[in-house]
């Protein structure tokens, strides 16, 4: 042998001896180590490992051993995913598992013997390593092998003392009685597979054409006979249309410009919405259109002949190149349909929340318990048989309608996992205790920038901001010079690299905010304390200042570290505008001045006014130059949570647009873009930063289109002629339509995204909507997991600068890219969930509403697309854009009377360039143009799988008349947070109630009343359904 | 289908190796008595058998001795069923002729030549599943068998790199899964580097790690021939002694 193994021994154990062979027990890189105050080492069999890894991954099972053999048996056959979710779990150091590589292990490797399968040659294996471990451990911890192979139960059952060999079953019974939950997975898994071996015994017809196996795939590819994608279902036809999105290279290749069509299930060929798929193009004469007309999901027979748009490239699925299955929640049927669908219903089929997922095939007993509550299941697989795929039940999340199982519901769907931080990571939290409290610890103050007596630091964020992660200076130098400052929360310090809480915060990457609730990235004790910039204390803090000069100012200097700061004002926006505008009555509403003398609050005042008016000059001043260079200003209405004292949101308000505001973001700009310099300067390989590529100009015309019905033109060839026009398409008298265009040029463009500067060329940097050639995220790192990233790759730059060692091990490109991508979808998961849970509220709120007769249902409308049968509506009080049909399901179309309500007569559509006309058969027509204004009362479509939905018709083409203008100017941009406000109050409400046991009937309370929980009828129902039950048993027997 | 996994999350490699480990390398000297030196040599499945003959006058035209210094000669040859596909290679097909040129500039710059001029050395290496550390390491057996004078040992190792992390002596699978491969040639005494090449690409920031990783490789190496060297000598004293 050449070299000594690398790596030091380490010992597994106390009592444990110092040997090569235990280095084969930890991982390389993270050292990983078993805890040794279990009862006992589980090692699984290689069929254990294949068939029950989910189990396997309940954090409440601990020491467990996975043996070399086993893995490999899951890498080459089970396929890269679940091999992946292996070794994912292996590398989590909040699973107490290891690797152990007995095929590399001189005592514990054996040959495979003439004639022996492959299956008993790795149970031997198995089992052989797992006795030499028992007598490593020097036979103080027994070793239980679980394993499904009966014969091994008898031939090793008792063949070493100490080392157990038992079922998997048997072990979760004899060891883990109360964790119910493995129970039931256990269960259901074996089900599902004893379902799929009958049935691949029974010898069906084959429903779908087999997958083509993988080189035939990747020869494909590469001779451009195939071409991969991800397989995009659309929603709203998702029996029908599936698209799919060109990847990589593939596409350079072809000319294919558009994505694929997938034109049906059978096209599709067993693959679910984002599997990588590859896909055969079909013969010119089959492709087909898209729909463009407006349609809902249930009624998808295609009864009305409408005309697809013109033939797209169609194609249909060969094989999958990754399937990107995750858990889905599910609905089960109703006690009528279970009844409809056959008497056999040991198999039943569930209903995916998400509309892009087939219905699943589920085998369980409890469907009839199960009926009423929201489900997570997962598939197992899909054979060529069978029409839908199999899969089993995971766990319950809660009742249907019910706001928590709502909200649960929302989480699952984007892969949301937000439990609480456990013990083990607040361990490694600071403790800030009224008896304790956290103080500045003198070796920090040593080495950091002292800045608490030296300059005036302020934080303006919205009203009841808990973390404040941003605080501003400004202040004259010596020498006449400006010297800004930026000082953001220095979370590195408290949040070291690969430590339980880093890691967290990694999986999380964001804060999640939903519309009524938050879940955060890093526990309370940081977030909203010590590492808060709150007024009047001492923080840690990296700052970034640069030096101005007086009259251009012009950044001369930079400086980058970490200091101590002392917030003096927490300010909020609006008081901080106030004292902008020179109204200084506000100075009564900040805390900080209350306890001050007449006279040192007027020097102070003073002193704060100038500052806040020296920014506001700088800012205007950096965001000309931007602005120069074509940066974009785009309609997102920000939303901001305000919470009360008791952590309930008390309002949710869209941000108003106040110069402060663009001041803050102006300099935080300017701290990211700097940042951004300087660590891809210093790391021009491994730094993460942020890019906005430019947009595809060919989803821009129906922007053009819609601008040019109002007589606007956009010109959309740079972001500076984009940014000008969008300024000029202003209507005087409807200020709707502006609001509308920018909201559509920001649907054109392309998301920003978080990137590797190694795995990227320079040019692709550029941030387009903010027109800088370098950005990156460093302001929030409380609530963003990117800012702690680029937070030590600052530090390592500064150090790296000041020749030191730079400590502990940046990511490398390759890592870093991946962490990228995981953030970037997170991101997407964040902005999902919000979106739905607004969506959730928005319907809750209409949901008990009568709307022919309740006034909130009516409201003011504006026309943005024209489609064949309908139209896309915005309704601005609400916010809420979606669709009303001008032809309903009878095929009768819509009139307006001379008294302009509508009504539904016979007759036909015709749809122009921008206008819609709807002819009667009596010889009416009204016609509807783009950007009209129409009345429409909106009414919610309860349904039982999937989230309600919200319904919109047009019941007058005349504006709406607001009963007084008041309301609608004054509190339009309030209403959402009202909206919120008010569903939450009538839960609360509805749980108070009951809780006292009041049976009030109120309208508001009706419907809760029977979602949430125990109430009196649903506790009789149930007795009545026991009963039932009771009576038949005794009948069979 | 998974693909296959060069190096796993706890720094193994398909054979069970370390990144920096070497595969078992087994050598014996003086294997043909009618040459004037010969080697063989056996690194993981890789075997290796060089023969050396001179300094003899040169044979054939003499138009090609060198006034001051001698002629190193060298030839390569794989057996058919050496490789991955089985292929009679005829004598002097490109491949072959790549690798003498390049075993000739190896030794060239380790023999000292200038000892013997107008004269030539001829090595012939013939490896089954051959590789160019391999066929050095056998062929400077060889030529310290036949006793001729070197400034040191020359000894080789290739090196490859994957996933950030730099492998030394790449195996049959390593090098068919075409990431990048270097052979490096080294006078370990002296730390010269007697030959280095690489036909992929691969980022200059990495290009230190993995020459110090074949570098280290091929001191291991030296050390394991140092070892068989001196037991050749150690047995022929003894026979001598006889």
């Amino acid at each position: 042998m050449g070299r000594s193994r690398a790596g030091s021994p380490r010992e597994l154990q106390a009592s444990c001896c110092r040997c090569e062979a235990d280095i084969a027990c930890f991982a390389a890189t993270d050292g990983k180590l078993l805890s040794s105050d279990v009862t006992h080492y589980v090692i699984p069999d290689w069929k254990v490992v294949q068939d029950y890894l989910e189990i396997l991954e309940f954090p409440e099972l601990k020491g467990i051993i996975f043996m070399q053999t086993a893995c490999q048996a899951v890498q080459h056959q089970r396929g890269r995913r679940q091999y992946n979710k292996l070794r994912n779990l292996l590398k989590d150091a909040r699973h107490d598992c290891i690797l152990f590589a007995n095929e590399f292990q001189q005592c514990c490797y054996l040959p495979r013997e003439r004639g022996e399968s492959m299956e008993k040659w790795q149970t031997r294996s198995i089992y052989n390593a797992a006795v030499w471990y028992y007598h490593h451990c020097q036979d103080r911890m027994p070793i239980v092998m679980v394993t499904e192979d009966e014969e091994a139960i008898q031939q090793y059952g008792s063949e070493t003392e100490g080392v157990f060999v038992i079922t998997f079953k048997n072990y979760l019974d004899n060891f883990w009685p109360d964790l119910k939950a493995a129970h039931e997975l256990c269960d259901s898994i074996l089900q599902s597979r004893r379902e799929r071996e009958n049935e691949s015994q029974e010898s069906h017809g084959k429903e779908y054409p087999e997958h083509l196996p993988l080189e035939v795939l990747e020869a494909g590819i590469k001779s451009g006979r195939y071409i991969q994608g991800i397989l995009n279902v659309n929603k709203h036809r998702a029996q029908i249309e599936a698209f799919v999105r060109l990847q990589g290279a593939s596409s350079k290749d072809s000319d294919l410009v558009s994505d694929i069509l997938i034109h049906g299930m059978k096209a599709r060929n067993r693959s679910i919405h984002g599997d990588v798929v590859v896909v055969e193009l079909l013969p010119k004469n089959e492709w087909k259109g898209r729909t463009v007309a407006l349609c809902e999901n249930d009624c998808d027979d295609k009864a009305s002949g409408e005309s697809p748009s013109e033939p797209m490239p169609t194609g249909r699925v060969v094989g999958i190149l990754q399937k990107n299955w995750r858990d889905y929640v599910v609905t089960f049927p109703s006690k009528e349909e279970v009844q409809s669908q056959g008497k056999n219903a040991q198999k039943i089929l569930v209903t995916p929340w998400d509309y892009r997922i087939p219905k699943i095939r589920i085998s369980t007993q409890q469907a009839e318990t199960l009926q009423d509550f929201r489900v997570v299941v997962r598939i197992d697989s899909w054979e060529s048989t069978s029409v839908y795929p199999n899969g089993h039940f995971v766990r319950v999340l809660g009742r249907i309608g019910d706001l928590e199982g709502e909200i649960a519901t929302i989480l699952v769907e984007n892969s949301i996992s937000v439990i609480p931080f456990s013990e083990a990571q607040m361990c490694e939290m600071p403790v800030n205790t009224p008896e304790s409290p956290w103080k500045v610890s003198p070796e920090e103050e040593q080495k950091r920038k002292d800045l608490r007596k030296s300059h005036l630091v302020f934080s303006i964020d919205p009203k009841g901001c808990e973390d404040v992660d941003d605080t501003l200076s400004v202040r004259t130098l010596n020498n006449g010079n400006l010297e800004l400052g930026v000082h953001i929360a220095d979370v590195t310090h408290f949040v070291a690299p690969n430590s339980y809480i880093d890691i967290e915060a990694r999986t999380r990457a964001t804060t999640y905010y939903l519309a009524d609730r938050r879940y955060d990235m890093l526990p309370s004790v940081l977030s909203a304390d010590l590492c808060s910039l709150l007024g009047g204390v001492d923080r840690y803090a990296v700052s970034i200042m640069w030096e101005l000069d007086k009259a251009s100012y012009e950044i001369k200097k930079v400086w980058y570290g970490r200091t101590i700061i002392r917030s003096a004002y927490k300010l909020f926006y609006e008081a901080a505008q106030e004292l902008l505008d020179g109204n200084l009555s506000v100075v009564d509403d900040i805390p900080e001045f209350k306890d001050l003398d007449e006279k040192s609050r007027q020097a102070k005042l003073e002193e704060l006014v100038w500052a806040i008016g020296k920014l506001t000059d700088i800012a205007r001043h950096v965001r000309a130059k931007r602005d120069g260079c074509g940066a974009l200003e785009l309609e997102g209405v920000e939303v901001c949570v305000q919470l009360d004292d008791k952590k309930n949101i008390h309002d949710l308000i869209p941000k108003q647009p106040l110069e402060v505001h663009e001041t803050v973001a102006e300099c935080m700009i300017l701290a990211n873009h700097w940042v951004a310099k300087k660590i891809w300067e210093s790391f021009p390989h491994q730094a993460l930063l942020r890019q906005h590529p430019p947009p595809h100009q060919e989803f821009f015309s129906e922007l053009r289109e819609c601008a040019k019905a109002k007589g606007f033109f956009i010109d959309t060839r740079s972001n500076k002629t984009l940014a000008d026009s969008l300024d000029n398409a202003n209507d005087p008298h409807d200020p709707i339509v502006n609001r509308l265009l920018r909201s559509m040029a920001t649907q054109a463009m392309s998301n920003a995204l978080y990137f590797s500067t190694g795995s990227c060329a320079e040019e692709e940097f550029h941030h387009y909507g903010l027109a800088l050639d370098k950005y990156t995220h460093f302001t929030s790192p409380i609530r963003r997991y990117s800012d702690i990233v680029v937070h030590r790759l600052l530090m390592a730059a500064i150090s790296k600068d000041k020749k030191m060692e730079i400590k502990g091990n940046l990511f490398s490109n390759k890592d870093l890219e991946e962490l990228c991508r995981h953030i970037n979808n997170r991101n997407q998961a964040a902005q999902h969930s919000q979106k739905q849970s607004t969506e959730l509220f928005q319907c809750m709120y209409f949901k008990d509403k009568d709307p022919a007769t309740e006034e909130r249902c009516i409201s003011d409308g504006v026309i943005y697309s024209i489609r064949t049968n309908g139209v896309l509506l915005f309704i601005p009080r609400f916010g809420i854009k979606g669709a009303a049909y001008l032809k309903n399901k009878d095929g009768l179309v819509i009139s307006c009377g001379p008294d302009s309500c509508s009504e539904w007569k016979p007759g036909s559509l015709q749809r122009f360039q921008n206008k819609i006309t709807s002819t009667t058969t009596d010889g009416e027509s009204v016609t509807f143009h783009l950007f009209d204004h129409v009345t429409v009362r909106i009414s919610i479509q309860a349904s039982r799988c999937h989230s309600d939905t919200i319904r919109l018709e047009i019941i007058s083409n005349k504006p709406y008349k607001i009963p007084n203008t008041e309301l609608i100017h004054q509190s339009s941009p309030l209403l959402k947070s009202e909206l919120v406000k008010e569903v939450t109050k009538s839960v609360e409400e509805a749980q108070l109630a009951q809780e006292v046991k009041v049976n009030i009937i109120q309208e508001e309370y009706q419907e809760y009343r029977q979602t949430k929980g125990r109430s009196l009828y649903t506790l009789l129902e149930e007795i009545r359904d026991l009963a039932l039950l009771d009576v038949s048993n005794n009948y069979g027997i | 289908m998974a693909g296959l996994e060069l190096l796993s999350d706890q720094g193994y490699r398909v054979d069970g190796r370390r990144a920096g480990e070497l595969r078992k390398i087994q050598a014996r000297m003086g294997v043909f008595a009618q040459a004037d030196g010969s080697a063989y040599i056996e690194q993981g499945n890789t075997k290796a058998l060089a023969v050396v003959y001179g300094p003899h006058e040169i044979r054939g035209s003499r138009a090609r001795a060198l006034p001051d210094r001698a002629l190193v000669n060298c030839q390569y040859s794989s057996a058919t069923f050496s490789t991955g596909e089985r292929k009679r290679r005829p004598h002097g097909d490109r491949k072959s002729c790549e690798m003498g040129l390049q075993l000739r500039q190896t030794f060239e710059a380790a023999i000292l030549t200038q000892l013997h001029p107008r004269s030539q050395i001829d090595i012939y290496v013939q490896a089954d599943g051959g590789t160019y550390a391999a066929c050095v390491n056998a062929a400077t057996l060889a030529v310290l068998d036949a006793g001729i004078p070197m400034r040191d040992f020359v000894c080789a190792c290739s090196a490859g790199f994957v996933d950030g992390t730099a492998l030394a002596d790449l195996s049959h699978v390593e090098e068919a899964a075409g990431g990048p491969q270097l052979a490096l040639a080294l006078l370990p005494a002296s730390g010269q580097i007697a030959l280095l090449e690489m036909d992929a690409r691969l980022h200059e920031d990495h290009l230190e790690r993995v020459l110090e990783a074949a570098a280290q490789a091929a001191r291991d190496v030296h050390t394991l021939l140092d070892r068989v060297v001196r037991q050749h000598v150690r047995e022929a004293s003894i026979l001598l002694g006889d």
